[in-house]
């Protein structure tokens, strides 16, 4: 729910709740302000009707005058003095129904030790209909102004979030790898001022932490590349030296296998800080199975030597937008995982549709937690050589794609599943926001 | 075959100089752009090997240049960078193979080798070995002139061997050659022995010699002599 509905509702709800007590209130107000009225009335017309009774000292008629209204009885035995109002229903003769009136019934003493009862009544139909009629204007009017203070709140509201919006505009549209600063709109509005002042000197200092990080990336790379170039090309030109003996030989050999192996793992880390960094902005539609066709091809002799058996269901080829250089990093990471951890004379099964692919590899049980397995360095001691960065490249990728991954073991197999399905789905609902 | 390597760093200069020397190429270095910039307007070159990150200059502005006068020049870019915007570009402006560094010598010499070879259009692409005949491009090897059918990674094997005759090739650099740089596979050895075997026993059938001679625990040497 947005804000600009949440504040109508919220301010419609409270407008009925304080019209309807306030209603209340003034209905009974008004009724009673009518009441008193017109119980003044009754007692002047009763105090009238005494004067008159004890100036003629008999009952006057007052039929004629007043018709039905006022009746006037005698009676023998008298009675205690009293006095009451009281609402009624009375016949009308005339129109033939019953009306409410308000009726003033008094009993005196007065006529020659007589006592007589005084009945004065009022017609309320008029009352009625008038406090029907201001009820009826004060709801018209209610309505009225409800509605006029929800639709000049709502225009207000939106005018006063529209700076706020445009900033929740730019902090969607903001990324990092990207040079463009957020460019944030001037408010009059000393809050959205001081957000956006905040935000703009947040980003920055990001973007500005994120370059140096990214420079001192590149920078070491550059800085480690080149010893270790050289350090290699020596040792390299050393060993096409005569007369080295065997152990001078195999001193030479580990040095160059260390010197090959940490350039590898600077290119890993190297290739890691890359994706992190959102580098691969080129993408295109890649067609999956080709990649891992091609892959297979790559790797045809080391599978025909190891003797692995390989299956492979291509239902439908599997595409998405991705950058084409970490979509082969991607296959091929987890093609030669699932053949480096696999038995001589062991099986690849590979499963591929259109929502992701699925390879699975007999192997040796898993030495370390399932958890682990996607984590920088962690590895199965089995195959100390590898640097173990595999796997974590390609949990960058996926996640960099927004792919879910998942490793479970099955019937002696291990299966990785990549699902690009999600991913598809995302990017369909982020393309609706976008737009 | 003349060859200009322009490199600033010193150590690597040099050791690429006499690892190429030994292969009987003329080497010239140069270890700043200035230096790049006036050889390559006095001579002319049959392959230029550029550093792209030089102290003072892009190396691909040389590219650039070269590529105005010397069309037949043969361009490999070395770059520590491995940033693909430069491979990219590079390749664009027209040089014919893009190396990151650290590289092995033997397979900057395969790539020099394999460059002058396409290049070469005037006479004939095939290599000849004693009994051994190679033509690259129809992948096809002859062995006294009798076909032998060779597998994709064993002619490319043979291709490296040949390029890099008489030098001790460590196990590292055929792994990364036969299956690329970011191939992580322990076990890549064992193949490379296997593929070895293999490609020694299809030669030896057709009556070649043995060449190939296992450097214990640090690789092979393609024995010539």
């Amino acid at each position: 729910m947005n804000l600009l509905t949440r504040s109508s509702i919220n301010y419609i709800i409270f407008s009925v709740i304080s019209f309807v007590i306030g209603g209340i209130i003034f209905f009974h107000v008004i009724q009673t302000v009518f009441y008193r009225q017109i119980d003044e009335t009754l007692k002047t017309e009763k105090r009238l009707i005494e004067e008159q009774i004890d100036f003629s000292d008999s009952l006057p008629d007052f039929r004629q005058v007043f018709s039905h209204m006022i009746e006037v009885t005698v009676f023998n035995s008298p009675k205690k003095k009293f006095e009451f109002i009281k609402d009624t229903m009375l016949y009308d003769k005339s129109r033939d129904k019953l009306l409410p009136v308000r009726q003033l019934i008094c009993e005196n003493t007065s006529i020659q030790d007589q006592g007589y009862i005084i009945s004065i009544s009022k017609p309320l139909e008029e009352t009625t209909q008038m406090i029907t009629t201001i009820i009826g204007a004060l709801i018209l009017l209610f309505i009225f102004l409800t509605g006029l203070l929800i639709f000049v709140n709502y225009f207000i509201s939106k005018s006063i979030w529209v700076p706020f919006n445009k900033t929740l505009e730019n902090l969607r549209n903001f990324d990092i790898s990207r040079d463009a600063a957020l460019a944030l709109r001037e408010t009059g509005i000393n809050e959205f001022r001081q957000l956006n002042k905040t935000l703009d000197r947040m980003t920055k200092k990001m973007r500005r932490d994120y370059v140096n990080l990214k420079e001192f990336n590149e920078n070491a790379s550059h800085e480690i590349q080149t010893p270790l170039a050289i350090i290699k090309s020596k040792l390299e030109l050393l060993i096409q030296g005569e007369g080295l003996n065997e152990e001078q030989m195999g001193m030479i050999n580990s040095v160059y296998e260390a010197a090959t192996r940490m350039s590898r793992l600077n290119q890993g880390l190297l290739l890691i800080s890359k994706i992190d960094n959102n580098q691969f902005h080129h993408t295109e539609l890649v067609d999956l199975q080709k990649i891992m066709e091609k892959t297979l091809d790559h790797f045809e002799e080391i599978i025909n030597l190891k003797k692995i058996r390989i299956i492979h269901h291509f239902n439908a080829p599997a595409c998405f937008q991705m950058n084409p250089a970490l979509s082969e990093i991607l296959v091929s990471n987890l093609i030669s995982n699932s053949i480096r951890h696999n038995i001589e004379e062991g099986e690849i099964r590979i499963m591929m549709d259109s929502d992701g692919f699925e390879i699975a590899n007999t192997g040796y049980p898993l030495t370390i937690p399932p958890d682990d397995l996607f984590r920088r360095f962690r590895k199965s001691d089995r195959t100390t050589d590898s640097v173990g960065l595999g796997l974590a490249i390609v949990k960058k990728i996926v996640l960099l794609y927004q792919f879910d991954i998942r490793y479970e073991v099955k019937d002696n197999f291990h299966r990785i599943k990549v699902d690009i399905h999600s991913a598809k789905k995302q990017d369909i609902a982020g393309t609706d926001v976008s737009s | 075959m003349k060859i200009l390597l322009i490199e600033d760093e010193k150590e690597l200069s040099s050791a690429i100089q006499s690892y190429l020397t030994r292969g009987n190429y003329l080497c010239e270095t140069a270890l700043t752009y200035q230096s790049a910039q006036e050889k390559i307007h006095l001579y002319q070159y049959d392959c230029v090997i550029v550093d792209i990150t030089l102290p003072d200059g892009n190396g691909l502005n040389i590219i650039r240049e070269l590529k105005e006068g010397h069309i037949d020049t043969g361009i490999i870019i070395i770059s520590a960078k491995n940033s693909l915007d430069d491979k990219i570009v590079g390749l664009d402006i027209g040089a014919d193979d893009y190396i990151t560094k650290p590289f092995h010598l033997s397979e900057l010499n395969a790539r020099i080798k394999s460059i002058i070879r396409r290049r070469n259009f005037g006479g004939t692409n095939e290599i000849i070995l004693n009994e051994i005949r190679v033509v690259p491009e129809e992948m096809q090897v002859f062995i006294n002139e009798e076909e032998t059918i060779l597998t994709k990674k064993e002619f490319d094997l043979l291709m490296f061997f040949l390029s890099n005759k008489n030098r001790v090739l460590t196990k590292e650099s055929i792994a990364e050659h036969l299956w690329g740089e970011e191939m992580d596979m322990a076990d890549s050895y064992d193949f490379i022995y296997t593929h070895i075997k293999n490609l020694r026993k299809k030669m030896l059938e057709n009556g070649g010699h043995d060449y190939i001679q296992t450097i214990y625990g640090m690789g092979y040497k393609f024995l010539t002599a």
